[in-house]
């Protein structure tokens, strides 16, 4: 057989063979493997963009994160310093209200000195009176027992009065 | 750890030479049997090596199947012959024709002429041509056909059990075994040959063409590097093989062709109308193209790997050719040649891939042409 000559016999059954061999390697081969491989690479392909999603979700958290501990930081600071202000407040007022009270309490201590030293005083000066009224009622009449010096005293007094 | 592997290869050296030298021994052994058989079978005279009709003959067609020689002993399988002539159907088997010398029912195997080496009818002498006979429809089974029928049979066995694996797998198991291999040739049809010349999004109707295409072509290939049966048969060299392919090629390209693609053929937008009236210059042009791209197809295929099988009978015809004038310079050379027969066997193992390889890429290219987007 010539080589350029294409033979109409062996045309015939290539034809043929290879028609078959294309219907089934398509049926029973290419569309099962080629499904697979694509199934494949979308999935990989989907893993793939989840993952990177995951990481830039992860980064966003990484970011709220730290934003969240500086915001409870400066919260926990502030918190500390209102309290440390509010105590020194408590502090001060006690203070004050403490030093209010005994000022109070040694101006009522102050007027009872007063008035117990008034009492006192007047306490005395009671019993002074009477002790003197007494003295005195114990001196007149001792004066007055001696009759004649009395009358001498008197005349003298007189005298005085009329040499005047 | 390199150390290590240094050392394993070092081990498995000699395992490798020893291999390769085993190869090397069968396929001389095998090109040695093959043209033995023809020096006695083919030439009367059984001492003058003919060189021309051993390669000619092996890259040829024929209507019986060499298989080899034990001794005297010679097994052939007689192959089919089917013809119809004047509308009976004549079958009988090849054996009748006794090699080419005897004539059955008036056929006979033409020795020269346009159909030398095909059936034609001859007178009842059993040689002479019948000057009035009517056109032979001749569709037997060739080496060729039984050949491609194996190739074929062969094919779909083996990538149906590769597809058996991949019918509801899981979408993340592993490949293992046979998918393992074949996974990286399918993806490389699909990502380097058909998603690049055709485009992402009109590709995957081609698919189960390319596909089967290439590894056609590329198993065929490997198979005509097989020394012995079943390979060995120059299938993709042979120009009705390669025409048959190439008439799949202009049939899908024109099968799925969009109105871009005839538009462009019968009237091209955007050149001068003086070109395509009155005298219709472009599209005579681009018709002649449509059939021209997949002739090219054929003819690439078809002579290159012809000539790889010719280059390599040539080589070994060599041994024999100078065998013939010197035994001594016969022996002498062989080894050189056979270590030269290796190195091109590798090389046909490389052009066996390329041309499946550049079939597949052209097919796509014209299909990709065939499915324009039209947004010029």
């Amino acid at each position: 057989m010539e080589l350029l000559m294409p033979g109409l016999g062996l045309i015939f059954w290539m034809t043929i063979a290879f028609a078959v061999v294309l219907y089934i390697l398509k049926k029973y081969a290419w569309q099962p493997i080629l499904q697979i491989l694509n199934a494949r690479e979308k999935e990989l392909a989907k893993s793939f963009s989840d993952a990177k999603h995951i990481e830039y979700e992860m980064s966003q958290l990484d970011v709220a994160k730290s934003k969240k501990i500086a915001e409870a930081e400066k919260s926990y600071k502030e918190i500390v310093a209102k309290a440390e202000a509010d105590a020194d407040l408590i502090i001060e007022e006690a203070k004050q209200k403490a030093r209010e009270e005994a000022q109070e309490i040694g101006e009522k201590a102050e007027e009872m000195i007063l008035q117990y030293k008034k009492e006192a005083y007047s306490q005395i000066k009671e019993q002074l009176s009477s002790l003197s009224l007494e003295l005195a009622e114990q001196v007149l009449l001792e004066e007055f027992s001696d009759r004649g010096r009395n009358r001498q005293y008197v005349s003298k007094l007189l005298d005085k009065m009329n040499v005047n | 750890m390199r150390e290590e592997i240094h050392g394993r290869s070092k081990s498995t050296w000699l395992w490798k030479v020893l291999c390769l030298s085993l190869l090397v021994f069968l396929s001389s052994a095998a090109s040695y049997g093959a043209i033995d058989n023809v020096q006695v079978s083919d030439n009367d005279e059984g001492k003058q090596f003919d060189a021309r009709s051993v390669i000619i003959d092996h890259v040829l067609d024929s209507y019986e199947w060499h298989l080899l020689d034990i001794g005297e002993k010679d097994i052939t399988i007689h192959l089919p012959v089917i013809l119809f002539y004047e509308s009976s159907l004549y079958v009988f088997s090849s054996r009748r024709f006794e090699h080419g010398e005897a004539s059955h029912k008036n056929f006979a195997i033409a020795d020269e002429g346009r159909r030398k080496g095909r059936v034609i009818r001859v007178l009842d002498d059993g040689q002479t041509p019948d000057p009035e006979a009517a056109t032979i429809y001749d569709l037997s089974m060739t080496k060729t056909v039984l050949a491609v029928f194996i190739a074929s049979f062969l094919l779909c066995w083996l990538f149906v059990s590769v597809g058996k694996k991949y019918r509801g797998a899981d979408v993340y198991s592993t490949p293992k075994g046979l998918p393992l291999l074949f996974e990286p040739l399918i993806l490389f049809v699909r990502d380097q040959i058909a998603i690049l010349a055709i485009g992402p999004d009109r590709y995957q109707r081609f698919m189960p063409y390319l596909l089967t295409a290439f590894f056609f072509i590329f198993f065929n290939n490997l198979l005509g590097l097989v020394p012995f049966f079943p390979g060995g048969v120059n299938i993709t060299g042979n120009i009705s093989v390669t025409f048959v392919l190439a008439m799949f090629t202009f049939f899908f390209t024109h099968w799925y062709a969009n109105k871009h693609y005839w538009k462009q053929m019968f009237n091209m937008p955007g050149v001068p109308v003086f070109l395509k009236f009155p005298v219709p210059i472009l599209p005579l042009v681009e018709v002649m193209g449509a059939f021209i791209k997949p002739f090219t197809l054929m003819i690439r295929l078809f002579a290159n790997m012809t000539a790889g099988h010719m280059v390599i009978l040539s080589l070994t015809s060599l041994i024999f050719v100078l065998g013939s004038v010197s035994a001594l310079i016969g022996y002498s050379v062989s080894p050189l040649t056979v270590l030269f027969l290796v190195f091109l066997n590798f090389l046909k193992i490389l052009v066996s891939f390329l041309q499946a390889y550049i079939f597949t890429l052209f097919s796509a290219f014209f299909f990709g042409m065939a499915v324009p987007k039209g947004a010029h």
